[in-house]
């Protein structure tokens, strides 16, 4: 069976709460910006077609609430993902600390065939505030521990003013399409034609 | 049909993932081949896994998500009419003949997200007719979930303001209807579903819906994405409409979640010019809900913004952020009479929280708040819940912590009312802290009328409050306590004397109510710190004229003299004799000769009546020679009387080295070495040969009764004595003395009877070098030592 073109890439956005995934997102996929702080519920995709390569490609980011108790369903949604965007904010050193935890849960959760080579990309975001005055994780901290986890991509970014975003996700579209994750080849045991199976159904007609 | 356990579960699960993947291989199958018709079967059948009841939130939402992805490729072939040559209407229509509702609004969502993409119609118009087809799905968790997928494929086409779906007749408003109304009936969904099955399953109930909540939560985040949802908006049709379905659903879990959902997901700006709609919802809620916890996260969260930059505090002003929480708070404690304690006193305390961080100038509404509490806590009887009295602390620590200063506190009219609430020994921890902050911010506390709103604060440690369980005293806590009131009583100063002298009577006043445990620890202090007083008077020159009660070292020394006194009735005499000799010195420096004299006549009854142990008493004794020596006030006659009997007490303690050290030590108080000091060198040798005798008598006593020799070394120590009053130039010591005395500790250190005794040949070597010494400086001093042989 030939594989199929892939069009569709998953990509989901981690990182503590308040650090800026939902604003990330927003200005690559609407060019909009917003300084206030509104928490993020469950998880949610927007959708954006990209070129690559001479081929369209649809990006589908999943945000997710950077607070556990609006996680109340869990994670299924990182399933099938191609690429996982761990974001912190310059300004906060507990955010950066937790980037570790963030990646181990996504490896253990998502699962994905070669944990060793999935593809990661890390934000720095948020280096416009207080002219960088403010900021607490050095370049140089973020960059060794991309190196030490594999040699992650490391973006600075700022949503707020647009820098580095569109940068970030076209290398974040790069390396989705470069990921080794191969859609589950179903091969159904016997193959019916015209037959209908009756689906097995339960409980009301609805 | 109830579950059996996870096993089972499990195997449905796996069960429901093989027919989705079995279903969406031949839905592939039909897509390469561009054949609409299967394309459509098999995505129906692929859905029909999602119709199983026999998952849990958690197994259906993995189920659902495979379906989910699965539906995107069908979008994807949706989109493309060139592949299957029908029009998204007639498509639209073509859906709608699944068998099964559940795929077929799965279905229909699906091309009505790609329906309004291609602009052929209206996006309010399709919404419209979506939000109210999915009302026939009526099962909780089937009809949540399709629920979240309108709301998800929906997500990017909302008429929002700039979008490329706003045209004129569609406006925000209908993208918020839309919004609005997924979430009211979501929220329908989840609330009915406590009432579904038996009640002994409420308990696996409540956490499925628990799980779902995110759900319906998703909505009010969607809400707030919506960039169209101005202030205006909100305040005026969003908030109140959200607010009456939490208010009206009448359920516990749902309010207490969507309260938090609309605190977190909207901004600041909107929370803080619509509190009084958000605050006036929260007495409405049902008895049972958390409100503490949710209000405390609109306080956190307010109070955040407020730090964030001093641009906002206008708002927080012009809006009277804090009139409207206080009373809010106020009505959901009246409203709530079954919370407990703790509850109200955690609210008091975000308050606090709340207040000095976005006010910490207005000491009014601190003390507002404290206020408040007070009267929650004298409406119940004395707390005794371990939590409620953390909390008390926590509320009484955070205004010390903002401040870093007591004095702030102690403007605080409400403050020790919340204090009296206490139990003892949270009283004693919350005094604890309080003198802590003093000591650690060195804050001087200069008035009378602080020491005494201080004092009352700490009474806890002043003094044995009503039903105190002493026998349950630490030993180690206690020390530790009373020795924090004893640092205490030093930070207590001012630079005005009458000042003062009013301070220290305050002080005074309290510690006196401390009972025999604790006056050892606190007189002390305070008389030192009266002494400081003294000396600063005793520089000042003249009195302060005009004043009614001017603060003499006459007055003080009074008031020292009673308040050493009550040491006697701990008992502490040792204690008081040392703080009358101290007293006694200071009256000297101030010229005060009668003062000097009572002190000195107490110090010598103490030493008669009440010090009866023999090392006290040779410690005694030496105090008092060392003071009395210093003494330069007193006439010849009182001076007369006390060195007489100074000596006297010298010569009749019990051991005779220790009779023999006290009485050389009197010497000196014939012999002072300045301008104006007695030099009576008749009574000095007569001290001196006075111990000579004694030291012999000693050493014989010893030959009696042990067959050795007594203390050589006291004829050493003696021999120095001598060389001391030599050099001073008191004729009655000569030279040949001093040649005789030397020869008898010779004699002495060679006998046979001597116990070899290092210590006393090397002081008597010492000394004997020390002559050699002075001898061969030359000089006058050389010419005085010449006729010494060593």
């Amino acid at each position: 069976m030939p594989s199929r073109r892939r069009t569709l890439l998953k990509v989901i956005i981690l990182g503590d709460s308040g650090v800026g995934k939902t604003s990330l997102m927003n200005q690559y996929v609407n060019k909009k910006f917003s300084n206030q702080y509104k928490a993020t519920i469950g998880a949610d995709f927007l959708t954006k077609e990209v070129q690559f390569e001479d081929r369209l490609f649809t990006l589908q980011i999943w945000d997710t609430a950077g607070q556990e108790r609006f996680q109340s369903l869990g994670v299924a949604f990182y399933r099938g993902a191609d690429c996982c965007v761990l974001v912190y904010d310059v300004n906060s050193m507990k955010s950066f600390d937790n980037l570790n935890n963030w990646r181990e849960e996504f490896l253990i959760q998502a699962s994905p065939s070669d944990p060793d080579n999935f593809p990661f990309v890390v934000l720095g975001n948020k280096i416009d505030v207080d002219g960088g005055n403010s900021r607490v994780v050095s370049e140089k901290k973020a960059r060794a521990w991309c190196a030490s986890k594999g040699n992650i991509p490391y973006f600075e970014t700022s949503a707020k003013e647009g820098i580095n975003v569109e940068e970030a996700f076209q290398c974040i579209a790069k390396n989705a399409l470069k990921s080794g994750e191969e859609e589950e080849i179903y091969l159904p045991d016997t193959i019916d034609v015209g037959n209908s199976s009756q689906p097995r159904s339960s409980g009301c007609e609805c | 049909m109830m579950l059996s356990g996870d096993e089972d579960e499990e195997k449905w699960l796996a069960e429901g993932i093989a027919g989705v993947q079995h279903n969406a291989f031949y839905m592939h199958r039909a897509l390469d081949s561009n054949n609409l018709r299967e394309a459509l079967k098999y995505s129906a059948q692929m859905l029909s896994e999602l119709r199983t009841s026999k998952l849990s939130p958690h197994k259906y939402y993995e189920l659902y998500m495979r379906a989910f992805d699965e539906l995107r490729k069908l979008e994807m072939f949706f989109k493309d009419e060139s592949r299957h040559g029908v029009s998204i209407i007639d498509l639209y229509e073509l859906v709608q003949h699944a068998g099964n509702i559940l795929p077929r609004l799965y279905l229909l969502c699906t091309v009505g997200s790609v329906y309004i993409k291609s602009k052929e119609a209206p996006a309010k118009e399709v919404l419209k007719d979506l939000v109210e087809m999915c009302r026939g799905v009526q099962h909780p968790i089937r009809g949540l979930f399709l629920r979240s997928y309108l709301a998800q494929v929906s997500r990017d086409k909302l008429p929002d303001i700039g979008s490329e779906y706003e045209r004129d007749a569609e406006t925000v408003m209908d993208a918020v209807e839309f919004v609005l109304q997924n979430f009211t009936e979501m929220n329908k969904l989840w609330v009915r579903m406590q009432h579904q099955g038996p009640g002994r399953v409420r308990e696996k109930r409540e956490k499925e819906r628990n799980e779902l909540r995110d759900l319906v939560g998703k909505n009010l985040h969607v809400l707030s994405q919506i960039e169209g949802v101005d202030l205006e908006m909100y305040k005026e049709n969003v908030l109140p409409r959200v607010l009456e379905q939490v208010v009206n659903c009448k359920d516990e879990l749902a309010q207490y979640y969507l309260m938090d959902c609309i605190i977190q997901v909207f901004p600041d700006e909107y929370h803080l010019q619509t509190l009084e709609t958000l605050l006036g919802a929260c007495p409405q809620l049902q008895p049972t809900v958390d409100i503490k916890t949710v209000l405390s996260r609109l306080m956190d969260r307010l109070s955040n913004y407020a730090v964030s930059s001093a641009d906002v505090l206008p708002e927080f002003l012009q809006v009277e952020a804090f009139a409207k929480l206080s009373n809010a708070i106020g009505k959901v404690i009246d409203a709530q009479v079954d919370m407990p304690i703790v509850g109200a006193i955690s609210l008091y305390v975000s308050l606090l929280t709340f207040t000095l961080r976005v006010h910490p100038d207005r000491l009014d509404y601190v003390d507002q708040v404290l206020g408040a509490c007070v009267k929650k806590l004298s409406s119940a009887p004395k707390l005794e819940d371990s939590r409620a009295t953390k909390q008390v602390v926590a509320l009484l620590s955070a205004p010390l912590d903002k401040y870093n200063d007591i004095l702030t506190a102690l403007t605080l009219s409400n403050y020790p009312r919340v204090m009296d609430h206490l139990d003892d020994g949270t009283n004693k921890v919350m005094a604890m802290v309080i003198i802590q902050s003093i000591m650690k911010n060195s804050t001087c506390i200069s008035t009378a009328e602080k020491v005494e709103v201080l004092f009352e604060l700490i009474k806890g440690l002043i003094k044995d409050l009503d039903g105190a369980a002493q026998d349950e005293l630490d030993e180690e806590d206690f020390k530790e306590e009373q020795n924090s009131v004893a640092r205490l009583i030093h930070m207590l100063y001012n630079d005005d004397s009458e000042e003062m002298l009013k301070i220290i009577c305050t002080v005074r006043k309290h510690i006196m109510t401390g009972g025999p445990k604790r006056l050892p620890f606190t007189v002390p202090p305070l008389v030192f710190s009266a002494l400081r007083l003294v000396r600063q008077l005793q520089n000042q020159d003249g009195d302060v004229a005009g004043e009614e009660e001017p603060a003499t070292p006459k007055k003080i020394f009074q008031l020292l003299n009673q308040t050493i006194e009550t040491l006697l009735y701990v008992p502490s005499p040792e204690m008081a004799l040392r703080l009358y000799l101290q007293c006694a010195e200071a009256a000297n420096d101030c010229d005060l000769e009668p003062v000097a004299y009572e002190f000195f006549t107490q110090a010598f009854m103490l030493y008669e009546e009440e010090i009866a142990d023999s090392k006290a008493q040779v410690t005694a004794i030496h105090l008092i020679i060392g003071t009395l020596q210093r003494i330069s006030v007193f006439g010849i006659e009182n001076r007369d009387t006390l060195t007489h009997k100074a000596t006297g007490y010298s010569a009749r303690l019990l051991k005779k080295p220790d009779q023999c050290r006290a009485v050389y030590a009197c010497s000196h108080l014939f012999w002072v070495d300045d301008q104006d000091g007695i030099k009576d060198g008749e009574r000095v040798l007569l001290c001196l040969k006075r111990a000579l005798r004694i030291a012999n008598a000693a050493q014989q006593m010893a030959n009696v009764a042990r067959g050795s020799s007594g203390p050589v070394v006291l004829f050493v120590e003696i021999l120095n004595k001598y060389l001391y009053f030599f050099e001073k130039g008191n004729t009655q010591i000569t030279a040949s003395a001093i040649q005789s005395l030397i020869e008898l500790i010779t004699s002495e250190m060679q006998s046979e009877s001597t116990t070899l005794d290092p210590a006393a040949n090397a002081f008597f070597a010492s000394t004997k070098r020390y002559i050699e010494f002075q001898k061969k400086k030359g000089g006058a001093m050389g010419e005085k030592y010449d006729p010494i042989n060593v």
